[in-house]
């Protein structure tokens, strides 16, 4: 499946970044393709374009703050968690994902 | 860019024998100090426990990631330690932490753009398992430098 993503902690200089990483591996792993964008202290990178996120079967949000833009995913399934959950388990969040999809199917 | 740039083997220390969350930050803080990055350890220490109390900053798998704003930091950097023992710190998986890397990061970060991306560079390696092994097991500081070389 399609992933992308935003990842964005409170202070934005760690966890953004490392929660985005996690996620990136552990969908790879998966046979997934992701693209991850990140909302830190230095401003948004790897920006979503909209032909992603049109594209995009799920919506992954690993965010600890009010993210900018996020009506870009309006009408998207969209899982939300806190970065720690990314951090912590990246392979479960994809597992959930997968599940999410299929449910939808 | 390369991550190498943001780091500083003086910066770094090996065999730490911190028995304690406060004393591993002191001493890395001191090495901030020492070397320039950092203008007043006490006052920088309120502002990295001031993010220690929202979160954990312990990510698991043995590495800690205390972090926070400061007006007493004059360069964007870290410092990194790897101590002989596991040391009690909240974390994600409740383990203790041996590999701690304090950020020192500014509030006021205009005209900073390169090194808070070097800084980013450096956070996503801190997500990849190979290269928090590498650095769990260095001994030396050439160690952490090529941990995250890779």
């Amino acid at each position: 499946m399609k992933i992308v993503g935003v990842a964005a902690c409170t202070v934005g200089i760690a966890h953004t970044y490392i929660a985005q990483e996690k996620l990136e591996g552990a969908a790879k792993k998966a046979g997934h393709e992701i693209s991850m964008e990140t909302q830190g202290t230095i401003g948004t990178e790897n920006e979503l374009s909209a032909e992603q996120i049109a594209e995009a079967d799920i919506v992954i949000l690993a965010t600890d703050v009010k993210l900018n833009n996020r009506e870009r995913f309006d009408g998207k399934r969209i899982i939300e968690v806190a970065t720690d959950i990314a951090v912590k388990s990246p392979n479960k969040l994809v597992k959930k994902a997968e599940e999410v999809l299929a449910q939808k199917q | 860019m390369e991550i190498n740039e943001i780091l500083n083997e003086r910066t770094m220390k090996t065999n730490m024998n911190a028995g304690t969350k406060d004393e591993a930050l002191h001493e890395l803080a001191g090495l901030l100090l020492e070397n320039d990055y950092i203008t007043d350890i006490d006052r920088f220490m309120k502002d990295i426990y001031a993010r220690e109390e929202i979160g954990q900053t312990g990510i698991g798998n043995y590495i800690a990631i205390p972090h926070g704003k400061s007006d007493f930091v004059k360069e964007i950097g870290v410092a990194i330690g790897i101590n002989q023992s596991e040391i009690p710190w909240e974390t994600l998986d409740d383990h203790g932490v041996k590999g701690i890397i304090l950020f020192a990061v500014g509030n006021d970060n205009d005209g900073a753009d390169n090194h808070l991306k070097l800084l980013s560079m450096f956070a996503r390696k801190l997500g990849n398992d190979d290269v928090v092994e590498k650095l769990l097991h260095s001994e030396r500081t050439e160690d952490v430098k090529e941990a995250f070389a890779g």
